[in-house]
C-alpha cells in the first residue's frame, strides 16, 4: 500500500539518523526527511481532495435535480393562482348549496303554510315547485366547482409524488403530526365517511333506546370510566355502561 | 301525562340552515314554541333566562360544543334537569359513550329524517 512505502522510507531515514551518531543531521538529509514527509503529506490530501471533490458533486447533482422537480411544481403557480383559486371554488359550493336550500326551504314553507281552499293554491304550489326546480340547478354547477378543486389537488399529488421520486429511496417518511387536540377537542372528528363512524342503530343501542328516560335526565347512569379517544370498545365495556 | 306542544324548545346549531331544518320539523311535529342559538355560550344564556322543555343541540360549534353545554348544563342545579337531544354528525363510538355520560338523553347521527326526530323526541318526552 501507498501509505506503508512511505512508512517505511521514513523509518529507513530515522534509522540512518540515528545510526550516524553524529551531533545534528546534515542539509542534504533534512532534505531528504522534508522531501519524504512532503511527499506524504501531497498523497494523504490528494486523497482527501478526491473524495471531497465526489461527494460534492454527488450533492451539487442531487440539489440541481430536486430544484428541477421543485421548479416544475410551480409552487408559485400554486401559491398564486391554483390554491387561492380551489379555495375560492370550495367558498363558492357552500354559498350557492346554502342559497340552494334556502331557496327550497322558503318554497316548501310557502306551500306548508298556504290555505288549500284557496282558490289560488294551485297557482301558487305550481310556482313553488318551479323555483324548487330552478334552485336544483345548482348542482350542475357544483359539481363543476368541484371537479376543478379536483383537478388541483391530482395536480399537487402528481407533482408531489415526481418529487419525491427524484429525491430518491434515501427520503424517509417523517413522523406522524402530532395530534395537538387538547381535551373535548380529541372527540371533534366532524363528518365521517362510508365505513367510518356507526349509524342510528347501532347509536340507538349505545344509548339504550326503549330503556331510555323519558323525561329529564333523572335516570342517568353512573359515569363509567372515560374512555380514550381512539380506543376500540368492546361490546362489555358498552354493556358496563348502561347497566 | 301528555306532551305540552307549547313547551318552549331551544335548538342550538351554528349552521343556520340545520336550525330552519329542524325548526320546520319541530312545526310538523306540532311544537311550534322554538327558539335559536347557534352556539353553547349564546344557548346557556338564552337558558339562564327563561325555562325550556327540551334542548335539541348540534356538537360541533365555536367557541363553545354542544358537548361542552351538555356537561354545563347537568353540572346546572337549575337547569340539570332539561332534557338534551344531541344532533351531529360526530358519529364514533366513542363520541356517543362521552355524551351518554354527560348524560345526554338522546342521540341522532346527520343526516337524519323526521321520523327519527319524533321518535327520540318520544323516547325521551313521552308520547305526543
Amino acid at each position: 500500500m501507498f501509505g506503508d512505502d512511505i512508512n517505511d522510507q521514513i523509518a529507513v531515514l530515522v534509522d540512518h539518523l540515528r545510526k550516524r551518531g553524529a551531533p545534528g543531521p546534515n542539509l542534504v538529509e533534512v532534505a531528504s526527511v522534508t522531501e519524504v514527509l512532503i511527499a506524504t503529506m501531497q498523497a494523504y490530501f490528494r486523497s482527501i481532495d478526491t473524495s471531497i471533490y465526489r461527494e460534492f458533486r454527488e450533492l451539487s447533482d442531487y440539489i440541481a435535480k430536486a430544484r428541477g422537480e421543485i421548479a416544475s411544481l410551480r409552487p408559485s403557480d400554486l401559491q398564486r393562482d391554483r390554491l387561492p383559486r380551489a379555495g375560492k371554488e370550495l367558498e363558492a359550493i357552500v354559498r350557492s348549496t346554502e342559497e340552494a336550500t334556502n331557496k327550497i326551504m322558503a318554497a316548501a314553507e310557502a306551500v306548508m303554510a298556504a290555505d288549500p281552499a284557496a282558490d289560488d293554491f294551485r297557482t301558487l304550489v305550481s310556482d313553488r315547485c318551479m323555483e324548487i326546480f330552478e334552485a336544483c340547478s345548482f348542482q350542475d354547477i357544483t359539481g363543476q366547482r368541484i371537479s376543478k378543486v379536483v383537478e388541483t389537488l391530482t395536480y399537487i399529488e402528481e407533482r408531489v409524488g415526481r418529487l419525491k421520486d427524484a429525491l430518491g429511496s434515501e427520503l424517509q417518511d417523517g413522523p406522524p403530526d402530532e395530534d395537538r387536540r387538547k381535551g373535548d377537542e380529541v372527540l371533534l372528528n366532524g363528518p365521517a365517511l362510508e365505513g367510518e363512524g356507526i349509524a342510528q342503530d347501532e347509536v340507538d343501542k349505545l344509548m339504550g333506546d326503549g330503556e331510555a328516560p323519558a323525561g329529564p335526565a333523572k335516570s342517568r347512569p353512573a359515569p363509567a370510566p372515560a374512555p380514550t379517544p381512539g380506543d376500540k370498545v368492546s361490546q362489555a365495556d358498552i354493556d358496563a355502561l348502561f347497566e | 301525562m301528555a306532551v305540552d306542544l307549547q313547551m318552549p324548545i331551544l335548538i342550538v346549531d351554528d349552521y343556520k340552515t340545520m336550525l330552519r331544518i329542524i325548526r320546520n320539523l319541530l312545526k310538523q311535529l306540532g311544537f311550534d314554541n322554538v327558539d335559536e342559538a347557534t352556539d353553547g355560550e349564546q344557548a346557556l344564556t338564552r337558558l339562564k333566562a327563561k325555562p325550556y322543555g327540551l334542548i335539541i343541540s348540534d356538537w360541533n360549534m365555536e367557541p363553545m360544543t354542544g358537548y361542552e353545554l351538555l356537561k354545563q348544563v347537568r353540572a346546572d342545579d337549575g337547569l340539570k334537569g332539561t332534557p338534551f337531544i344531541m344532533i351531529t354528525a360526530e358519529s364514533k363510538t366513542e363520541n356517543v359513550i362521552a355524551a351518554k355520560q354527560a348524560g345526554v338523553n338522546n342521540y341522532i347521527v346527520k343526516p337524519f329524517n323526521a321520523e327519527t326526530l319524533k321518535t327520540k323526541m318520544r323516547a325521551v318526552l313521552g308520547d305526543f
